[in-house]
């Protein structure tokens, strides 16, 4: 199999490989006014290893975007009105077998091979010979497999996040129960196709699909109790395991407490712990710091960093704080009022803003230097989304909005390399366009 | 919130006056609330039965020297529905079932508005109390709520009317002491939950008096849950008014529907269905009615949908 | 220590003298458990604060949450009474000097002295008209908009009910100030008949502003009054308040857990750490030359735009949970998280359970404990092995080198193991520079 891919795919990856790619989503919400475009056309790909951080003020459909991805929308009154979110999974690099070789460079790992044409290329894989799914699209079915497995979401308020009533060990437990209950029964040695009822017994325990016999099974025959106890402590291998990872000191003790007996800092970290479980491709963090104090929010962020890094997972890191996405993204898109207005490295973006919102946003953060009492604020207040026209959504708030911005669309449009910005400052309306709208 | 009535976007109208915006915004609730159809239909229900109860004495010959008693027709004893004069039929007893049902009505409205009237403000009062002061207090009244509580509503009516003997006033009576409980433990709990809110403290920082901020900022806010549970024992306090006169506990022969039940059941063997059912079928309009308006100032009054 | 505390009052002459004046104020709320609801211990909230607020100036209280700032800005306000200590309002330079003598005294000479003070000044004993002046200059901006605007009040209504209390103005004239207050916060006639819910969340705090002002008050009391506002709007919200403060000379005191925030709006600042204060000093000299540990811990945890990579790599970053208010540490408070932590911060018995018990099992056997006092006593385990494993891990690298120094004694004898701990003081407030004060052994 390896050997066909080399056919179709060059050594080394000349761009990055993106993990995710947002195409023209559009995400609108029914309200008695009329239809919100709470997300209206956003555009990004995310880039395998990278940190994106997704910035806008309340209610830019930041959110709306980074939840698009797990399909976790209510609808209605959601209606996905449009566009597209693929992902390409990962796997395990099947030259190197996770070591890290030229091939996956170093990473160990390598995007899944489309599995209609087995890597070869494919209408469905449009010839790349990469898995790719639309999330938007695919059955609820193969969107509980991805969801916790490969693309993993970490909440803004862990005490809402996590269930009151189970112990973090359950709560984390469900994760691998859910995903890797293969891994399990590896572990109790017990083969993924191993017949006989007493296997398929255990493995509908495993996976959290027992009927009421099955317990008897396990309660009945010593042989089926040592292999069920081989499981649990698998699982609680796995689960202490994970917790440590996320630096939690003391992990056996932690696994049994209950959510409420945690500070706030402690169970942001067993959410990152289960974001984490499963060693996703992609993890979506949902103003994961907001609700902590200052000192705890530095050290899960130092923690949300290295986890990244040393694991290769994506991260989309979805933010109001501008100096906090500045310290943990390597890309930033900001949103305004269901857009992308700019994206671009974050070092090009935040020393070089070149839309006006963004430099207003910049501009509205108090610094040192910020003499008392001229921030520079933004007027006004974000607009409605109320079925809206065709005009730059930030026109009416923008100091330097001229002709154009109030009758047509801005599109993002590249100013340097990988930064493109949506403004008609920076490209000027042709008569062309103007025509056809 | 949406920014539909952003300030922005839309200028003011002319010559706004507080009063102005008020009426606006009573106008907007009611139309929220009848735009179910389901509450409308509660609504046609109870004003039928409200003009019904007007109406008595001109839609039949009231009964002297006092109406509320049926009249009786010696010479038509257990006549069927179509009968000349008594198109409903009549009872055992000669009873006009139509006088007694359009009579019934006001004595079911009579019943439940002073039920409902005297144990809102009691318990609202209680409730309020108990809620504001706090500590000690609270405890004492709560603890006298549990008492009331954890007996059964019916049962407790049932024994009160009993002690004080088979009339319809103290069939009355024994509703007002067994209902306020209701109303003074969701009053409370109210009231807990509003004083919490910023505008409290901010009221108590301005310097306003207790009394201010309890009329002024306090109960309009904890008086929703109080004014849903109302309507919908206006409906629950016919039934179990009906109940108790069913059972024996008014004084036979008022035009009453669960006395007229109660007559007329012992005919429904012999196939004269027509007295228990027609007053049977006005108290479940009556119930069904006022649980549906009820309903629909619950969901209208929600405070989550509110102002959206 | 009040000598000290007296020189973190300012001179009258310079900025206009004293408004207000925190002397000792303690707040502790029971706790209650059990079917007979008895008092099982005191959550200290807020536990022996002293600060001033001057004229025209902007005080900022910063701190985690839970460390009682909440609870002070509150307790300043008169919304609640103080356990012990009082608000002392409006005391001329010789009261003043007075007060800050009087807390030298011993109990019964001090209540002496201090009756005819708190009978013109205390805010919880001051006469009622007194008061009422009280009240009206001091206000007070919430955080949350949404509940601190009656959602059932018109704007006009919600401006103008301070007026109405006070029987300022009524009918066409309370329109017009109403108006006038609104213009004020950048709102206009246009809003006067609207409903909270109507508005934006800069725009109902504007309305909360704009209702503070209306008494012409001498100091709001900011409790973290853009926290839950976009950045764009915090900006904007936060020039207004400039503007208001330089046209009125009104005092904030800003509560806060923003650092970037605080910087930018206040003169000096207070720093909290569990219901103490930690340090206290003008705004420049804090950010400059913090002389606390904790205060540097939280300048060194906030992020700010400059480019990454220096920031958080080689900054100390706090370790461990804040300890439970109902049972601070002995000594200095921040002492059990501290990096730069000495012999003499006051560690204590409670701390072995405070580290360790996060650490390894080792507490899951400690079945009793007998105190001398907080710094001495017996710990007793289930087997004999278990303490001497205690007193092993006591010696260890698992514990920080200052706790080793402060431990005394730590002997076993079968499963009971005896320790003792240096005995330590509470850490008062000391003088660290013009107008700067800390609680640190250090420095």
């Amino acid at each position: 199999m390896s050997m066909e891919m080399s056919d179709t795919k060059s050594a080394r990856p000349v761009t990055p490989v993106t993990i995710a790619s947002v195409r023209g989503l559009k995400v609108h919400f029914q309200s008695k006014a009329g239809r919100v475009h709470a997300v209206d056309g956003v555009d990004f790909d995310v880039r395998d290893g990278e940190t994106l951080g997704l910035v806008g003020e309340t209610g830019c459909g930041k959110s709306v975007t980074g939840r698009a991805f797990l399909r976790l929308l209510p609808v209605p009154p959601g209606i996905l009105a449009g566009g597209s979110v693929m992902f390409r999974p990962q796997t395990t690099c099947p030259d190197c077998q996770g070591d890290g070789c030229e091939r996956c460079d170093d990473s160990g790992r390598r995007p899944a091979p489309c599995p209609k044409c087995r890597g070869q290329g494919c209408t469905t894989c449009d010839q790349t010979g990469i898995e790719s799914l639309d999330l938007l699209t695919i059955s609820d079915a193969r969107m509980r497999d991805i969801r916790g497995d490969r693309i993993a979401m970490i909440f803004q308020d862990p005490s809402k996040a996590l269930n009151p009533t189970l112990t973090i060990g359950e709560q984390l437990g469900e994760v691998f129960l859910q995903h890797r209950h293969a891994d399990l029964l590896a572990a109790a040695g017990i083969a993924e196709d191993q017949p006989g009822w007493q296997a398929s017994a255990l493995r509908r325990l495993a996976s959290q699909q027992d009927r009421g016999t099955d317990r008897l099974l396990v309660k009945l025959s010593g042989a089926m109790r040592r292999k069920h106890r081989a499981i649990r402590q698998a699982l609680d291998e796995r689960i202490a395991a994970a917790l440590s990872e996320t630096q939690i000191p003391n992990p056996q003790r932690v696994m049994q407490s209950f959510p409420h007996e945690l500070s706030g800092g402690m169970r942001q970290r067993v959410m990152i712990a289960q974001a984490l479980a499963c060693d996703p491709d992609l993890i979506i963090a949902d103003e994961p710091t907001t609700a902590l104090d200052v000192t705890v929010q530095a050290r899960i962020l130092d923690l949300v960093r290295q986890l990244q890094t040393s694991r290769g997972s994506s991260v989309i890191y979805i933010s109001h704080d501008l100096s906090v996405v500045r310290h943990i993204c390597d890309r930033v898109a900001v949103m305004y009022a269901g857009r992308v207005v700019e994206i671009g490295d974050v070092e090009q973006l935040f020393t070089n803003p070149r839309h006006p919102y963004t430099q207003g946003l910049l501009a509205a953060v108090p610094t040192t230097r910020t003499p008392r009492g001229q921030l520079a604020a933004i007027p006004g207040s974000v607009p409605e989304l109320i079925d809206p026209g065709p005009s730059c959504r930030f026109a009416d708030r923008c100091a330097k909005a001229h002709g154009p911005c109030a009758s047509h669309d801005p599109a993002l449009q590249p100013v340097s390399a990988g930064h493109d910005v949506a403004c008609f400052l920076e490209h000027p309306i042709t008569t062309a366009s103007r025509a056809r709208a | 919130m949406t920014d539909a009535s952003s300030p922005l976007r839309r200028p003011s109208l002319p010559r706004e006056t507080a009063l102005r915006v008020r009426m606006r915004r009573s106008g907007e609730l009611a139309v929220k609330i009848l735009s179910n159809p389901t509450t409308i239909f509660g609504f046609v229900i109870i004003l039928l039965m409200l003009s019904m109860a007007l109406f008595a004495p001109w839609l039949t010959t009231p009964n002297a020297p006092d109406p509320y008693q049926m009249p009786r027709d010696w010479g038509a004893l257990r006549m069927p529905p179509g009968t000349p004069n008594h198109p409903l039929g009549t009872t055992n007893t000669g009873g006009d079932v139509l006088y007694g049902i359009i009579w019934g009505s006001r004595t079911s409205l009579q019943l439940s508005i002073i039920v409902v009237s005297v144990t809102v403000v009691i318990g609202t009062a209680i409730g309020s109390i108990a809620g504001m002061v706090g500590g000690k207090i609270d405890e004492i009244l709560m603890r006298i709520v549990d008492v009331f509580l954890s007996i059964p509503e019916l049962i407790f009516a049932l024994a009160i009317a009993a002690i004080l003997g088979p009339s319809f006033t103290n069939i009355i009576l024994s509703l007002c002491l067994v209902f306020w409980v209701k109303y003074a433990r969701i009053m409370r709990a109210q009231i807990i939950l509003v004083k919490q809110n910023d505008y409290v403290d901010a009221a108590r920082i301005m310097g306003d008096s207790r009394l201010n901020i309890y009329f002024r900022d306090i109960l309009p806010n904890a008086a929703t849950p109080v004014i849903v549970q109302a309507t919908l024992d206006m409906g629950a306090i016919v039934l179990i008014g009906a109940t108790l006169s069913f059972i024996g506990l008014a004084e036979s022969g008022i035009a009453e529907w669960g006395v007229l039940v109660s007559e007329g059941q012992a005919g429904i063997a012999s196939g004269r269905w027509w007295a228990s059912t027609f007053p049977g079928l006005m108290i479940f309009l009556w119930a069904l009615a006022f649980n549906l308006v009820g309903d629909g100032l619950r969901d209208a009054l929600d405070p989550r949908t509110e102002g959206r | 220590m009040t000598r000290l505390q007296s020189s973190f009052t300012p001179d009258a002459s310079k900025d206009g003298g004293t408004l207000l004046s925190v002397r000792d104020v303690a707040k502790h709320y029971p706790i209650r458990s059990g079917a007979l609801q008895r008092v099982v211990g005191q959550v200290r909230a807020v536990d022996g604060v002293s600060f001033d607020i001057r004229r025209g100036e902007t005080l900022g209280l910063v701190g985690e949450s839970g460390c009682g700032k909440t609870t002070l800005g509150r307790l300043v306000s008169g919304l609640i009474a103080p356990t012990s200590g009082q608000t002392y309002y409006d005391l001329d330079s010789s009261s003043l000097a007075a007060l800050d003598a009087a807390q030298t005294l011993p109990e019964a000479e001090r209540h002496a002295a201090l009756a005819a003070i708190n009978a013109a000044h205390g805010i919880e004993t001051m006469p009622i008209e007194a008061k009422n002046r009280f009240r009206r200059n001091c206000q007070m901006v919430f955080q949350d908009s949404f509940s601190s605007l009656n959602p059932r009040h018109l704007v006009i209504d919600l401006v103008g009910r301070p007026l109405r209390v006070h029987k300022e103005a009524s009918g066409s004239d309370l329109t017009e100030r109403v108006v006038e207050l609104l213009e004020q916060v950048g709102l206009g006639r246009q809003h006067l008949y609207r409903y909270p819910h109507q508005f934006s969340g800069g725009q109902r705090q504007r309305i909360s502003i704009a209702r503070a002002l209306a008494l012409d008050p001498e100091l709001i009391i900011l409790d973290e009054p853009t926290s839950a506002l976009d950045v764009s709007v915090q900006a904007q919200i936060l020039n207004l308040l400039n503007d208001l403060q330089a046209e009125r000379n009104l005092a904030y005191l800003f509560v806060t857990h923003d650092l970037s925030v605080v910087e930018h709006m206040a003169d000096r600042i207070v720093t909290m750490y569990l219901g103490k204060v930690v340090e206290a000093g003008p705004t420049r000299s804090i950010f400059d030359a913090s002389a606390h540990p904790y205060t540097r811990a939280l300048m060194a945890a906030k992020l700010d735009l400059g480019p990454a990579g220096a920031a958080s790599e080689n900054k100390a970053v706090l370790d461990g949970a804040v300890p439970d208010p109902a049972r601070p540490p002995r000594g200095c408070r921040f002492h059990t998280r501290c990096p730069v932590a000495t012999a003499q911060c006051g560690w204590e018995i409670d701390d072995i359970v405070r580290i360790l018990e996060r650490h390894e099992a080792l507490c899951d056997t400690l079945t009793d404990v007998t105190r001398e006092s907080d710094f001495a006593g017996t710990l007793v385990f289930e087997d004999a092995d278990a303490a001497q494993k205690m007193a092993a891990v006591l010696a260890s690298e698992a514990v920080p080198q200052p706790f080793r120094d402060a431990l005394e004694l730590a002997e076993t004898t079968g499963t009971k193991l005896r320790v003792r701990f240096r005995q330590a003081e509470d850490i008062k407030l000391t003088r660290r520079g013009p107008d700067h004060l800390a609680a640190c052994v250090l420095g």
